[in-house]
């Protein structure tokens, strides 16, 4: 009789004894331990402390796909965390390791030219729609609505199929590197992007029938999971759940890197902060990433991709053969690149929000260490702040709608 | 010359009693409907997901018996008995579960004068007797002992008094205008179909159908997204086969009793086939059955889930009131028309 419910219930205690526990603020609760593998989070658990229907804590577990990432880093060549990096965030790829290349390219005071930053952001774009797709078809699913998820999953493959025609890889594109991009424009790429804009301009007008305005969803998303613009700041809350609260925040606008002052975007924001209101501004911010895209593909300006100084390092033959085919060559010193002793920050925003990179150098060839802040880190801590006094199937639609990634969050 | 023996067996499996309940519209022709149901179902999902489905097993014809393979799967899986259930209960609970759904068929008429037992009551009979799986469901939830189960039973629970009244109220007023209580009366009574004289009622009456079934958007129960599958989380083989067979055959049953209340049933009647045997030339119900189970299916690929409370509101607060409004229509229409 060691349970400190069990002096009122001694009555019936071998039921009441395992089912009933107290929290420390004396609620009378029901725990349910979701996850580590449940069908429908990712690995990650959920602690969720039920009285009756109404949620009173729910504890977000995570740690379960931990993979060392920052100690990795120290243990390999700047070049070569590229790839490893790519791996935090593996439907964002170009993003997450864009921060990186920008901290490493103020350690070693390159800038890439400016093709190159053009090319990069026409990818980051890429990216940010097949990103925001991802989590479009989870919120999906999270809510039964299978067609919601095999539509958006369906239609990402559009975008996954552009990138793999810029880069040559689906996913782990390891396109950004310092000093500019590994491959050039291809020849008709410009064809194919436009064509996918069409579709995906066609297909969005499908999700709102289906998924946006269906009543179903509405009712499931309308005022749940409603967290307020000062409440989002203190929580530092970022990406798209911070501008679905009405903070007009993005490190794009915040840091003016790569291509993005010289286009005509605009950053969507949306007063509610609800779950719909989370679900609205990602729909907008595929429309701008389109309009994103087409800029890019007029504006394009001619030139190298790569920076000069390492270009000029490469035998005679492979610069013709860079020159014919638009794939660059990299010279054996790149490997062993070796920044002055110092630290650089960067900061740039992906699909889930922004990425933060501090990187400390102590002249070697490899990074003293480096520190990433993910944006599903800085918004794992929704789950406890609005499933607080939500009904307990409020918990998926909430999960959905904060676009929530585990191997981001746990590096 | 004497009859055979096996004459004998022959018209014992044909007469009514024995026919009705456990070839056709019972148990075989619902294990017809599950196969292929649940196989339609998951292709015209397909279709709408720009996918293929179901395609591996017999590719010609597009997997159809892809139900097959997976009931082998399931005959030959281990059933995992936890060790803290109660394991009577466990056990008893799904294949009671199963005979509920099929008991009901001996009551619903398949044909003009075609039925297993014909009583005057079989309306409230077959709706009694279907109402009996909720509260086996508990039983299992209970019984699993597990966190998970022990929420779907609760979710069950509540779902059940939601909807149970205004399915049963809605088929009581339609029965009200035809003064009779039988199936078979219904049917024959019927020259408009019910659903033209009583839309609201028809209308409740299916989306009751809906959550009696537990089929999107009222998928509650099973919420695979928090509560892995509810009451049945813990069952596995040929016990899961049972539980999730049960309420395809709960919403066959019921799409059967929806079709002889509101689409008049086996109407037009086919006397030709009669020659095969007297049940078929009700073939009309059947198909009419299943064209209201493709429907029902067919749901999932448009709707989510409703959230619990939104669908005990829309059970107590829409259905209910408009279930009572239904029966006032019906008296009205009585009054107008001086009865059928």
């Amino acid at each position: 009789m060691t349970s400190p419910g069990s002096s009122e219930l001694r009555g019936n205690p071998y039921f009441w004894y395992r089912l009933m526990g107290r929290d420390e603020e004396g609620y009378d609760v029901y725990e349910l331990f979701i996850g580590p593998q449940h069908p429908a989070s990712g690995h990650m658990r959920i602690i969720v402390r039920l009285d009756g229907d109404i949620i009173v804590d729910a504890e977000p577990d995570i740690g379960y796909v931990h993979r060392t990432m920052e100690k990795l880093a120290e243990g390999r060549e700047y070049l070569k965390n590229i790839p490893l990096f790519e791996r935090a965030t593996i439907i964002d790829a170009a993003n997450i390791t864009w921060g990186y290349v920008r901290a490493v390219e103020q350690l070693l005071g390159l800038e890439a030219p400016p093709r190159a930053e053009y090319l990069r952001t026409l990818l980051a774009e890429i990216n940010r729609i097949a990103s925001h797709l991802y989590g479009f078809g989870i919120a999906g699913i999270m809510l039964n609505h299978s067609t919601m998820f095999m539509w958006a999953f369906g239609d990402r493959e559009v975008w996954v199929q552009l990138a793999e025609d810029l880069t040559g890889a689906r996913l782990t594109h390891s396109y950004i590197i310092p000093g500019g991009v590994r491959r050039n424009l291809p020849q008709d790429f410009k064809e194919k992007a436009l064509k996918a804009i069409r579709y995906m301009e066609k297909r969005l007008q499908d999700y709102e029938r289906i998924f946006v305005k269906n009543p179903v969803i509405i009712a499931r998303y309308v005022d749940v999971g409603v967290i307020k613009a000062e409440e989002a700041k203190r929580l530092g809350i970022v990406g798209p759940n911070l501008r679905a609260a009405g903070v007009r925040y993005d490190a794009r606008i915040a840091e003016e890197y790569g291509a993005y002052p010289e286009l005509d975007f605009e950053i969507p924001t949306r007063e509610e902060g609800d779950a719909m209101a989370r679900l609205l501004v990602r729909i907008e911010e595929i429309k701008q990433s389109m309009s994103m895209i087409k800029q890019i593909l007029d504006k394009i300006p001619d030139g190298p991709i790569f920076h000069e100084k390492y270009y000029r390092m490469l035998p005679p033959k492979l610069k013709e053969f860079v020159e014919q085919t638009g794939r660059l060559k990299l010279p054996g010193a790149f490997i062993r690149l070796k920044p002055e002793p110092g630290e650089a920050v960067a900061r740039v925003e992906m699909g889930h929000g922004e990425v933060f990179y501090h990187i400390v150098s102590d002249g070697g060839i490899k990074p003293y260490r480096v520190r990433i802040v993910t944006p599903a880190f800085r918004n794992v801590v929704l789950y406890r702040y609005l499933t607080r006094g939500a009904r307990f199937m409020d918990l998926p639609a909430i999960y959905g709608s904060i676009d929530y990634f585990p191997p981001e969050g746990d590096r | 010359m004497a009859p055979q023996p096996l004459d004998k067996v022959v018209e014992f499996i044909l007469s009514p009693h024995i026919f009705a309940p456990l070839i056709y519209p019972g148990l075989l022709a619902a294990m017809l409907v599950l196969l292929t149901l649940i196989w339609a179902e998951r292709k015209m999902t397909a279709k709408v997901q720009l996918r293929y489905g179901p395609l591996y097993v017999l590719k010609p014809l597009g997997g159809i018996i892809q139900l097959i393979a997976d009931a082998i799967k399931f005959m030959f899986q281990e059933p995992i008995l936890p060790r803290k259930a109660d394991k009577w209960v466990f056990v008893l609970a799904p294949v009671t579960m199963m005979a509920f759904t099929i008991i009901p068929f001996a009551f619903i008429p398949a044909a003009p004068g075609f039925v297993g037992v014909d009583l005057e009551y079989s309306l409230p009979l077959v709706l009694s007797l279907s109402a009996l799986v909720p509260p086996l469901i508990l039983a299992t939830s209970w019984a699993a002992n597990n966190k998970f189960t022990l929420l779907g039973g609760v979710r069950e629970a509540f779902m059940m008094v939601a909807y149970e009244t205004s399915l049963f109220i809605a088929a009581f007023a339609i029965a009200t205008y035809y003064g009779t209580l039988s199936l078979s009366k219904i049917v024959e009574a019927q020259t408009v179909p019910g659903i033209v004289l009583n839309p609201i009622a028809a209308a409740i009456f299916f989306v009751a159908m809906l959550m009696t079934a537990s089929k999107l958007p009222y998928d509650i129960v099973e919420g695979e997204q928090e509560i892995v599958a509810g009451p049945f989380t813990e069952y596995s083989g040929i016990l899961y086969m049972l539980v999730m067979g049960a309420s395809y055959m709960e919403l066959y049953v019921l799409s059967l009793v929806f079709v002889e209340l509101f689409l008049g049933g086996w109407k037009p009647v086919i006397p030709a086939l009669a020659s095969i045997h007297p049940a078929f030339q009700g073939i009309a119900l059947f198909i009419k059955a299943y064209l209201v189970l493709l429907f029902a299916v067919f749901l999932r690929s448009v709707y989510a889930r409703y959230r619990l409370d939104q669908a005990l509101e829309i059970g107590w607060k829409k259905l209910f009131p408009l279930s009572l409004i239904s029966v006032v229509w019906s008296l009205i229409l009585l009054v107008i028309t001086g009865g059928a």
